[in-house]
């Protein structure tokens, strides 16, 4: 019993030694390689790029089993932030709304101010700027109220013109403010001529948003598109300012005269800003080509 | 201090009738705010008040709008004496038939002030037409729900009846408060 256990630890001491050479050989085999590695040519060798071609696609198996769980978890993740994603779009495409509307706002208004700016630079004539503060309510008659005055050089029946086209008359003014009478208001009466046939006649308002060309006589030819300007008669507005584009002729069976509708040149319903022409009546000379 | 805040408040209605609620010098759909506020006198203010409060705020409309002075007084002055003299003769006080009668008398009124125009001032070329002046007349009635409304909110306010009704609750109050520590006691 006591010779077995004997020889049973004599094999012990025999295979625990050999164990011992066995790790320290494979460590140090390791750490030759190790260093071989680290301090040599630093290639991928032909080994490594057969280990790479064998291993590679074990990755890839993984990789693209792995995907789709993936994907999985950036869709949910994305739904968690969704509503608060969609809220900071809606809040920026409203933001962005507002600028767009602000821009074309800004826009219009400068179409309209650069009218205005070539009129005045064009006609020559000494004008003011104004701009509507007060409208009309009533039904009856057509006025606004403009934020220049006396002092500013407005004065009763100086004629008031847009970019477009004619707009009307100083009705009154006081030291700061002036109401103006518009050539559509049915007490307003201006001399006008039809551009290609001379013809004259007196321009009426509706108190709605056209005029009528009275006085015209039914032997004038007259159609549709024919041009209407100031005739200059009266010395209130100078001669040849664009009044409006005739719209509709009626020619009736009894009666001298034509029934004509005059399409305004100036856009009654977003009139903002006009130019007071400075001179009196009377004071406008009747050019030489004029009947 | 009820006439000049009644004055300011139809100054006002003025100013918006003639700026906000009016976009464009042809725009038809603007409420004539300052004959809700001829009605009302009529209905609730004395012969006095209601004359003091009604012609400022006409001669402002008749600056405002128009070409023939003294159009709007005209105007105020008809409809308020004829809404006095029905408020006092007729049976008609609740609100429910004062809108409705302001209506009509704001119709007629127009008609008689169209009728006067055309027979002086031929060359006005003022007109009657039947379809904007019921819309118009609509657009009042309209109008003249809340602005009663309003014009009874700042009446009440100004005549202290909430001034009083406060002070009657604070004597509850305090009668509560005595008879809290009554039973402390």
């Amino acid at each position: 019993m006591s010779r077995n256990s004997r020889n049973r630890r004599q094999k012990d001491d025999g295979s625990g030694g050999f164990r011992i050479v066995l790790l320290g050989g494979t460590a140090l085999t390791f750490l030759l390689i190790f260093l071989v590695f680290i301090f040599g040519s630093q290639e991928f060798g032909p080994m490594y790029k057969l280990l790479l071609d064998v291993v590679g696609p074990l990755q890839k198996g993984a990789v693209k089993a792995v995907s789709p769980f993936h994907s999985f978890k950036e869709k949910y993740l994305d739904l968690l932030t969704v509503r608060e994603e969609k809220e900071r779009l809606l809040e920026e495409l409203q933001k962005c709304r507002n600028a767009a509307y602000a821009n074309r706002g800004a826009v219009a208004l400068n179409a309209k101010l650069r009218k205005l700016l070539d009129f005045k630079e064009s006609s020559g004539l000494p004008t003011v700027t104004a701009r509507i503060v007060g409208k009309d309510p009533s039904l009856w008659f057509r006025s606004v109220i403009i934020d220049r005055g006396l002092s500013d050089g407005v004065d009763k029946g100086m004629p008031v013109v847009s970019g477009e086209g004619i707009v009307g008359q100083v009705y009154a003014a006081s030291a700061n403010y002036a109401k103006v009478l518009l050539a559509i208001a049915p007490s307003s009466a201006i001399d006008v001529l039809l551009q290609d046939s001379r013809a004259r006649g007196i321009l009426k308002g509706t108190g709605g948003s056209t005029y009528r060309l009275e006085y015209v006589l039914k032997t004038v030819e007259v159609a549709k598109g024919d041009h209407v300007v100031t005739a200059g008669y009266g010395g209130i507005f100078p001669p040849g300012l664009p009044v409006g584009i005739v719209s509709e002729v009626t020619r009736n069976r009894r009666g001298m005269f034509l029934e004509i509708e005059v399409t305004p040149a100036a856009d009654f319903s977003t009139l903002e800003n006009l130019l007071v022409i400075e001179q009196k009546a009377k004071e406008f000379r009747q050019p030489a080509g004029i009947p | 201090m009820l006439t000049i805040a009644f004055i300011l408040a139809g100054l006002l209605l003025a100013v918006a009738q003639t700026t906000v609620l009016m976009p464009a010098p042809v725009w038809i759909a603007a409420p004539d705010l300052y004959y809700v506020l001829a009605a009302y006198a009529a209905y609730q203010f004395s012969f006095c008040r209601g004359f003091l409060i009604i012609l400022p705020v006409s001669c402002v409309m008749d600056v405002y709008s128009g070409a023939v002075v003294g159009m709007y007084p005209a105007i105020c002055g008809c409809g308020w004496l004829l809404l006095k003299f029905m408020a006092v003769k007729m049976p008609v006080r609740k609100s429910f038939y004062q809108i409705p009668l302001a209506g009509a008398s704001y119709l007629f009124v127009c008609w008689l002030t169209v009728l006067l125009l055309d027979a002086l001032h031929p060359e006005a070329g003022i007109s009657w037409s039947w379809p904007p002046m019921l819309f118009r007349v609509g657009l009042l009635c309209l109008a003249a729900v809340p602005l009663f409304r309003f014009f009874h909110f700042i009446e009440n306010r100004l005549r202290g009846r909430f001034l009083f009704l406060r002070a009657k609750q604070s004597v509850a109050d305090g009668n509560q408060f005595r008879q809290d520590r009554g039973g402390l006691e």
